[in-house]
């Protein structure tokens, strides 16, 4: 039961739900007829048995969610690399004497109370949020499964101490740790952003790298390599490593989004970025005063940041989906 | 099961002084533990060092840890920024995040569990779609976003409710906020019940159970529904620490004078002791919410024995 | 007859295609009768018994054709609602897996005590004694105290009497086991298939054995029928099976049965797989594994023909009731080689 306590973050939580029906059919058809050697289940057409990996990939190509949401990525990751290629001006060049007028030619979105173009800071903004998700991801991801990979392999007094120390880092809310840590914090960078998130996110990826090692650990051929005299990395590297990674890959998707929720929302409570860096979190708090006579000034940012986070989110979904091989 | 509580109990000691520690260093080190003693301006040099030494800043911070652990359990939070004691803005503060996290859990409870049943019982249906897209979208869009939303279209455009809750903070005002800070968790008790639901449905148990020639809402309620709720159940048990920590947001849109708007002035005025002391309350909170789930989860499954 | 399925089709529609479990299935059960269901994992036998129970999960499952005659009334054409009442009470299942088949969160007692609750309205309070009552029937020692555990907390052999007991609660006319030992150690096998066997002597009730072990099937069954990709390809006397078969499906599953005679020798196995329902071969279903196919098994289905040991029978395709069928268009050839 020692895993059980302390589990605070809902990890696991966007579980096997697919979109549709298609998948159930898959699965209640794989218990009522049995197991039916030749049939859809396992192998492929020409009865040749695939990995994991090439099976997901090929479900992933079939999965309208999955394509949606990588499209919209992309489009993400192309505006923040090249932001003038869609919009003109600086997102800084504001105008007071446009301040909160609507839709017009040049400014789709119209201008927010500062008279800023808002169509312009909602191109500019996707930056901040894919550069603090992707990187903030990567740190996790790295840092956690290192750890948690570790702790699960040998076991012993430092898995107990590692798993002490993500229950501390469980207790202590994040927007609460965020508000503390950041609130001293006068560098108006991504940097200190992205460093609070690794700090206080490794712990979720670690405990989820440290089950899928213990797990992998007791597969018999990792038994049998082990007793055929295997060493510790190469059993590590070649057996473990690749039966941990797709669960901390789904999750790591996952987690991006709420990176960049996160982002946006220690920037809205005033202390993430802080102008003159452009962020959705800033555009919406400084949007808010003005909600009743410049709606569309919330309303763009808060849409471009949730369609980001739900991409994200979606993606996740749909690989976690493609990575459950209990579900086929 | 005495001997696992008083283990258990004995394990969170190194949790709750890890997590308050890490809050205590976050907020010393970093901070300016005497800014905004003096009221709005900055406090001059004589009186800052003699403020230190009246607050024993001038020791060790392991020093000054223990003697505020100390304080603590003899009851003494300290001193907050306005000169109250933090244990009267506590006992300000309490009920109202207390009354706000009851309404969010019940919404839940009752809106979350439902919705995952229904959906969970009819996996693929226009009705099960149409919620799961919506948990999505939910899920996805930050609550302090949903949170302006809701005060723009329902506080403002529409007038059902008053934009920001009085200072008593009736369970009446409360509806709306607490809506907004269960939004997120209310989402994954959805998705988290139909998954389990949908799983435990093709379950043999339930084949047996129809094959008995049970009724079908037997069948769901007596044999389904028990099953299927344990999950849940843990997951909203572990969820109250986490909804009153982070009320912050809901709080300070509809301006709700809860733990969160005192720990929000606390951390802007850097005052330790404000907020080093709701934290450590909020870790308390959740330690213990976490033991009674375990504890819960033993009552609800057979299977799991503690020893 | 008790029980009679006749032509029975039933199909899975998935997203990769529609799956043909079962393709025209015809048997009978009288009071009393045992009939063993003899097949590999997905020859239809375990879907055939869900059809006649009415717990087959639909979608994806579909009925798509015939009749389940239940003590004179088509169980196709009743209400949910009339289904449900001869659910447990005319007719119960027994399942292979008793501790996933059993609820695990609810005690034993509850579990058997709620048939009594909710066919026959009784208390809670004399539900609980005729729980009682049936565990001591299947011989669970102890049974007042153990009344009140959990599923976990019985031996696999005991648990597999307290789904006898739960199936047997009502006194049921029909009972469905499938694989009810499968999933048991040798040694509890034959206890828990004895007693079976003796409680269906008691109640006179009919049972259908669904199995792939043959050795069950020679000590308790009355009649055979052996499934193969959704058909019965042969049905018999028990004893007029395994003198001589007159299906080479039937004659090969019983040649892989070791047997001290023959100590030494290879073991003899069926070549290849069993069909992929999605896709069945055209004519007869086992020609691709079939020693004895002809140009003609992979055109024409055979229908079932009707078999006599000693002389010609009476109708060369069967009746329905025929005493002995098969489902090959050399099944003289097999009889006798």
């Amino acid at each position: 039961m020692s895993d059980h306590q302390g589990t605070g973050a809902p990890e696991g939580v966007i579980a096997p739900t697919g979109m549709g029906g298609a998948m159930d059919l898959a699965a209640s058809e794989a218990e009522t007829l049995e197991k039916t050697p030749g049939g859809p289940l396992g192998t492929g057409p020409a009865g040749k048995p695939r990995s994991l990996w090439s099976d997901a990939w090929r479900d992933l190509r079939r999965n309208p969610v999955f394509i949606i949401s990588a499209l919209v990525i992309l489009f993400l990751v192309f505006i923040s690399l090249w932001p003038s290629a869609i919009a003109s001006g600086s997102p800084l060049k504001c105008n007071l004497s446009k301040a909160q007028e609507g839709s017009q030619p040049g400014a789709p979105f119209g201008y927010d109370g500062q008279g800023c173009n808002v169509y312009t800071r909602t191109v500019y903004g996707a930056r901040t949020s894919v550069t603090v998700g992707v990187l903030a991801t990567l740190g996790v991801a790295i840092l956690g499964s290192i750890l948690g990979g570790f702790a699960g392999f040998f076991g012993g007094f430092w898995d107990s101490i590692l798993s002490r120390i993500t229950d501390v880092f469980f207790a202590i809310p994040v927007v609460l740790g965020g508000l503390v840590l950041l609130s001293v914090v006068t560098s108006n960078t991504v940097w200190p952003v992205i460093g609070f998130m690794v700090l206080l996110g490794w712990p979720q990826i670690s405990r989820i790298a440290r089950g899928s090692v213990i797990t992998a650990k007791q597969n018999d051929y990792v038994q049998a390599a082990r007793a055929l005299g295997a060493s510790n990395s190469r059993l590590l590297l070649r057996h473990i490593a690749p039966n941990a990674v797709a669960p901390v890959i789904v999750v790591a998707t996952i987690a991006l989004g709420t990176y960049i929720s996160l982002e946006a929302t220690l920037s809205y409570l005033g202390v993430g970025l802080k102008p003159p860096s452009v962020s959705w979190g800033i555009d919406i708090s400084a949007a808010s005063p003005y909600i009743r006579n410049a709606p569309h000034a919330l309303l763009w940012p808060s849409g471009a940041l949730a369609v980001t986070v739900l991409a994200f989110i979606m993606l996740g979904d749909a690989v976690r989906d493609a990575l459950d091989p209990k579900l086929r | 099961m005495g001997r696992y509580v008083v283990r258990r109990l004995l394990q969170m000691i190194p949790v709750f002084i890890g997590a308050t520690l890490l809050i205590f260093l976050m907020v010393n080190v970093m901070g300016d533990p005497i800014a905004g003693l003096c009221g709005e301006r900055q406090c001059d040099p004589a009186t800052a060092a003699q403020l230190k030494r009246d607050f024993g800043l001038d020791k060790p911070v392991w020093q000054q840890y223990v003697t505020y652990m100390g304080n603590v359990f003899t009851g003494d939070f300290g001193t907050a920024f306005n000169g109250q004691p933090v244990t009267e803005l506590m006992a300000s503060a309490f009920p109202v995040t207390i009354r706000l996290t009851i309404v969010a859990i019940l919404f839940e409870v009752i809106v979350g569990i439902a919705l995952g049943v229904v959906t969970g019982l009819r996996r693929g249906s226009p009705v099960d779609t149409g919620v799961l897209l919506l948990t999505l979208v939910v899920i996805s869009v930050p609550t302090f976003v949903t949170g302006l939303l809701l005060q723009l279209l329902l506080g403002v455009k529409w007038g059902w409710i008053k934009p920001s809750v009085s200072p008593d903070a009736t369970f009446g005002e409360l509806i709306v906020p607490g809506l907004v800070l269960a939004s997120v968790s209310l989402a994954y008790v959805t998705r988290l019940t139909r998954t389990s639901i949908a799983e435990n449905k093709r379950s043999d148990y339930v084949r047996t159970a129809v094959a008995k020639g049970l009724p079908r809402h037997r069948v769901v309620t007596r044999h389904l529904l028990r099953n299927s709720l344990i999950p849940v159940v843990t997951f909203i048990g572990t969820d109250i620490g986490a909804l009153m920590g982070g009320a912050i947001v809901t709080e300070r849109i509809f301006n709700i004078h809860g733990v969160g708007y005192q720990l929000y002035q606390g951390i802007l005025r850097q005052n330790t002791q404000t907020v080093v002391g709701f934290v450590t309350v909020l870790v308390i909170v959740f330690l213990v919410a976490n033991l009674l789930v375990d504890l819960l989860y033993a009552v609800l499954d057979p299977r799991i024995r503690y020893v | 007859m008790l029980l009679e399925v006749r032509d029975l089709h039933v199909e899975f529609r998935t997203r990769d295609g529609v799956a043909k479990a079962v393709n025209g299935v015809s048997y009978g059960v009288d009071a009393g009768e045992t009939l063993a269901v003899l097949g590999e994992s997905g020859s239809g036998k375990s879907v055939t018994a869900q059809a006649i129970m009415g717990i087959l999960d639909m979608p994806p499952g579909r009925i798509t054709g015939g009749e389940i005659l239940f003590q004179d009334r088509d169980l196709l054409t009743l209400k949910e609602e009339e289904r449900r009442k001869v659910r447990g009470a005319g007719m119960a299942m027994i399942f292979q897996d008793a501790l996933s088949s059993l609820n695990p969160v609810l005690s034993v007692g509850e579990q058997l005590g709620e048939m009594f609750v909710v066919h026959r309205g009784m208390s809670r309070k004399d539900a609980r004694a005729k729980a009682v009552e049936l565990m001591d029937h299947v011989r669970i020692p102890a049974a007042r105290e153990r009344v009140k555990q959990y599923p976990h907390q019985f031996s696999g052999g005991m648990r597999q009497r307290i789904m006898i007991a739960m199936a047997l609660a009502l006194e049921p006319a029909l009972i469905i086991a499938d694989e009810p030992t499968t999933a048991l150690d040798v040694t509890v096998q034959a206890q828990v298939m004895d007693l079976l066997a003796e409680l269906q002597r008691e109640y006179d009730m009919g049972l259908i054995l669904i199995t792939h072990d043959l050795g069950v099937v020679a000590d308790v069954a009355d009649r055979i029928a052996v499934m193969y990709a959704g058909r019965i390809v042969e049905q018999a006397p028990v004893h007029d099976i395994y003198k001589a078969p007159a299906h080479p499906y039937t004659r090969g599953l019983l040649d892989s049965i070791p047997r001290l005679d023959q100590k030494g020798q290879e073991l003899y196995a069926i070549k290849g797989l069993p069909p992929n329902l999605m896709a069945i071969p055209p004519g007869c279903a086992f020609n691709p594994r079939c020693p004895m196919a002809q140009e003609v098994c992979r055109v024409d289905v055979p229908p079932l023909y009707e078999v006599s040991a000693h002389g010609e029978p009476e109708h060369v395709v069967a009746e329905p009731g025929a005493e002995r069928v098969s489902a090959c268009h050399f099944w003289r050839e097999c009889l006798h080689g």
